[in-house]
């Protein structure tokens, strides 16, 4: 595979059912070997966007590429390189787990069965088991397994831990990062931030069917604010007017200071230098977490909570129309 | 019959009913009630439409047509002539008046009809809710575990309660005596009560929805042999089955208004077990479980015809079954129905075929039949992709290297091949029990010829299913509608002497009720040419469609 091609690359995406624009203008980039996290709230147009770039949907607009070809004519043949699993897993409630394994196993190019044996240990499934018998997490674990075992370029995997439970979500995790050293891409779309944090190298961030931002969490932190706590012998003078401090708060604690402030992750150098002038006794300093960056993201509007509700629901009955 | 009532949007608009109750002293009941009703008014609409519009369009077919007592005194004669039709239609007593005629009329229609309208209420209430997890959500909340199946008895009863007045009412305006068709229709809703609460009762003895229609239907089938048994032979076999109870009442003979007890009671009996399983079970129980199976899959089982078959089996095989059973006893009847139309011209022609021979008027007139079971199956069996999609194994199917085309394509072979196996086997069950009732071996080529003929007929409604599915899977009611008129004018187009271009909507018409009569190769050659383009249309819109739609 030549390595300046993208994997995924989608721009200016819109997708319009009926009267509801479901994705408008949306753009995603994702480059070989990369975890990336596809992350927006529920009804944001992550589903919707992985099945126009499956080819299970046509786009309105916009240009959708899958390994530099078009998945609307081409998808069996793009398919063959990636294994997908759904966000509503649905499998034939008559066949047993490991019937379903193999019949979605069919549908991949190879499988690796020493895999599909550890995997099948790993996620503790009784493969024995009629599906109508499991239940939810189960039935997402028969899934799971399916896709890491086959032989892939790239997973698509759209909420994958919903029903596991904690136990399976971290051999889940365990599974992914195995898979990533192997080479294989992963676009993880999720709305649970912990999830991606502990995988992706790279996040984008979707809004009511448009990126709002998207880069390396590396990035995404540098524009978010670092907490720091600090508690200092002196009194560290001069900090509250420091370039890029914000929230100050000081108090004398007997005979020590207690600080508390938030910083632009560019700024800290300089602050942690005045801070070492006053002599630390303690120092904590908590980098933003990717929840402070979904909240920044969405929380500065909280009026969208009901407009995101309203499109989720729109978007199902358009899906259904 | 449509089957939206458990789809998403639906699901969505559930929560939003429960605020206005929880208030009420009544609690629970009232809630179920309401749910029940939200979910279900549309298919309960429809049933409720389609099976008066039935009677009402029976009755004024009748009423124009035997408008003279010496025309029904003619009917009565023929129909009545040997026992024969009594298996089909039962043994109506009192035939001899405009009611009479009626009931014999529509006798095989409301025979699995109004069964199947309470089985179908109340398990989509009931067992199905409970299988999707809706109704752990409900019990949640303040509903007693009891409740849910007490609401659907009610809304089913309910519902059973309108259409009998309705069918009371339609046959009173087309001169019914009053008193007789307030009788027949109670005897009919009895009926429908009946196999409500044994739907009710499979309702929690099996753990899946399927289950519970599989094991009515069972018991409704033995219900129609034991009747026909019991009314060909003239015993008290026939007292045994639900569908001599309402035969019994004879409404346009000696009226027993007691015999409505029979199914009352019975019915009683049996929502009262439900009810008390109901309130003692755990939550998702059953007393008939699956056990385990193998870990993995043959090769066939992968290969995308394999699972196709996997998924069609339990449809073909059932309706084969019906087939079957439906052809012995016609072929095992071959004899007494061909004395019976050789002794009475008028029968023959009342059923549709004007035969020089009468065994193969038999013959024709069972292949008919045979071709609504047959269609019934192809459109059923192509809504069955429309499930797989709405349930969202469709899009995991496709996720792979899977093409549309190949799935549509697996799909259509399996659809059709077991269009063809119920066909096949049917005829073949006819022809050997038709031979062997007459001792003549040359009847089994001859079934299965007339069996044949059908399958362009057969495919045209296939084909038109695939195409809806194909184009818009919201309008495959469109395809249930065009069997409802096929299946109508196959039944009673030629008793009520409809007029030609009505009997020509029907595909089956264009056949020529072989083996009477030459073979129209041209009409199933046209017939042919237009099922190909059905599935045609149905591959090219498939593959520009989006996927998933409900």
């Amino acid at each position: 595979m030549n390595a300046t091609v993208p994997v995924i690359r989608i721009e200016a995406l819109t997708k319009v059912f009926g009267s509801v624009r479901a994705l408008d203008g949306l753009d995603l980039l994702v480059q070989p070997g990369e975890v990336h996290g596809f992350l927006g709230p529920n009804g944001a147009g992550k589903s919707t966007t992985i099945r126009v770039l499956l080819g299970l949907m046509s786009a309105t607009s916009g240009r959708v590429e899958l390994f530099g070809g078009d998945p609307w004519h081409d998808a069996p043949h793009l398919h063959a390189r990636l294994a997908y699993v759904a966000g509503d897993v649905a499998l034939w409630p008559g066949l047993t787990g490991g019937q379903c394994l193999d019949v979605l196993g069919a549908t991949h190019a190879r499988v690796d069965e020493q895999r599909r044996a550890d995997l099948v240990d790993r996620f503790d499934l009784d493969p024995t088991k009629r599906v109508r018998d499991y239940s939810k997490g189960n039935r997402q674990k028969v899934a799971l397994i399916a896709a890491l075992a086959a032989e892939a370029e790239l997973l698509v995997l759209d909420e994958p831990t919903s029903g596991l439970d904690p136990l399976m979500e971290a051999a889940f995790q365990q599974c992914v990062r195995e898979r990533r050293d192997d080479g294989v891409t992963v676009l993880l779309s999720s709305h649970i931030m912990g999830e991606v944090e502990a995988l992706a190298d790279r996040v984008s961030i979707i809004r009511r069917g448009r990126t709002v931002t998207s880069g390396t969490l590396a990035d995404l932190r540098r524009h978010t604010r670092t907490t720091v706590h600090a508690v200092t012998v002196g009194d560290p003078v001069g900090l509250a007017d420091s370039a890029g401090v914000a929230d100050h708060q000081s108090e004398q604690r007997g005979e020590l200071v207690d600080s508390r402030f938030t910083i632009d992750a560019d700024d800290l150098d300089a602050v942690i230098g005045t801070l070492h002038e006053s002599g630390i006794h303690t120092l904590t300093v908590t980098p933003p977490s990717l929840d402070a960056l979904f909240l920044q993201n969405y929380g500065d509007q909280s009026d969208d909570d009901a407009l995101a509700d309203a499109e989720a629901r729109d978007e199902r009955l358009a899906a259904s129309r | 019959m449509s089957t939206d009532a458990g789809t998403r949007p639906q699901r969505a608009t559930l929560p939003s009913a429960r605020p206005h109750v929880t208030n009420s002293q009544s609690g629970g009941l009232a809630t179920m009630l309401r749910i029940i009703g939200r979910v279900q008014r549309r298919s309960a609409l429809v049933w409720v439409v389609v099976l008066a519009a039935s009677m009402v369009g029976t009755a004024a077919g009748i009423a124009g047509l035997y408008d003279t007592p010496a025309k029904i005194h003619s009917y009565a004669a023929a129909v009545t002539a040997g026992n024969a039709l009594a298996a089909i239609n039962g043994k109506v007593e009192g035939i001899d008046s405009l009611g009479g005629v009626i009931q014999d009329e529509f006798g095989f229609m409301a025979a699995f009809l109004m069964p199947l309208l309470g089985i179908s209420l109340v398990t989509r209430a009931t067992r199905r809710e409970e299988e999707s997890g809706r109704l752990e959500l409900l019990l949640g909340g303040r509903i007693a575990r009891h409740e849910p199946v007490l609401a659907a008895l009610i809304w089913a009863s309910a519902t059973i309660g309108v259409t009998a007045v309705l069918f009371a009412l339609g046959l009173a305006v087309y001169g019914v005596p009053v008193a007789g068709a307030v009788l027949y229709a109670l005897s009919l809703g009895a009926l429908a009560v009946v196999f409500a609460a044994l739907a009710a009762l499979m309702a929690q003895l099996t753990r899946h929805a399927r289950g519970v229609y599989t094991g009515a239907l069972v018991v409704l089938a033995a219900a129609y042999v034991l009747r026909g048994v019991g009314d060909v032979s003239g015993t008290w076999i026939t007292w045994l089955s639900p569908l001599g109870w309402a035969e019994k009442t004879a409404p346009f003979g000696d009226q027993r208004w007691w015999a409505l007890a029979i199914p009352l009671v019975v019915g009683a009996l049996l929502a009262g077990v439900a009810l008390r399983l109901a309130s003692r079970r755990d939550l998702g129980s059953a007393l008939v479980t699956g056990g385990a199976g193998p870990a993995r899959a043959s090769g066939w089982l992968r290969h995308p015809v394999g699972l196709a078959v996997r998924i069609h089996r339990p449809g073909a095989l059932g309706w084969l079954a019906g087939g079957a059973v439906f052809m012995a006893m016609m072929g095992a009847l071959a004899r007494q129905l061909a004395d019976a139309m050789a002794g009475n011209p008028a029968l023959a022609t009342a059923l549709g075929v004007g035969a020089t021979r009468p065994i193969d008027g038999v013959v024709a007139t069972s292949q008919l039949f045979l071709a609504v079971i047959a269609t019934g199956y192809a459109v059923q069996a192509v809504g069955t992709l429309r499930a797989e999609e709405a349930q969202g194994r469709l899009e995991t199917r496709l996720g792979g290297t899977l093409s549309r085309a190949h799935w549509l394509g697996a799909h259509t072979v399996v659809v059709l091949g077991g269009l063809l196996l119920i066909v096949v086997g049917s005829s073949l069950v006819l022809g050997l029990t038709t031979a062997l009732s007459l001792g003549d071996g040359a009847e089994i080529g001859r079934s299965m010829d007339a069996g044949l003929a059908y399958l362009p007929a057969e495919a045209i409604l296939a084909g038109l299913a695939l195409a809806l599915y194909g184009l818009r899977p919201r309008w495959f009611g469109v395809a249930w509608a065009g069997y409802a008129v096929v299946a109508f004018i196959a039944f009673l187009g030629p008793g009520l002497n409809f007029r030609q271009w009505v009997l020509d909507l029907a595909p089956t018409t264009h056949v020529g009720n072989p083996p009477v009569g030459a073979t129209p190769v041209m009409a199933l050659a046209v017939m042919t040419a237009v099922a190909v383009v059905l599935v045609a249309v149905a591959f090219v819109t498939f593959r520009r469609r989006g996927i998933p739609q409900g």
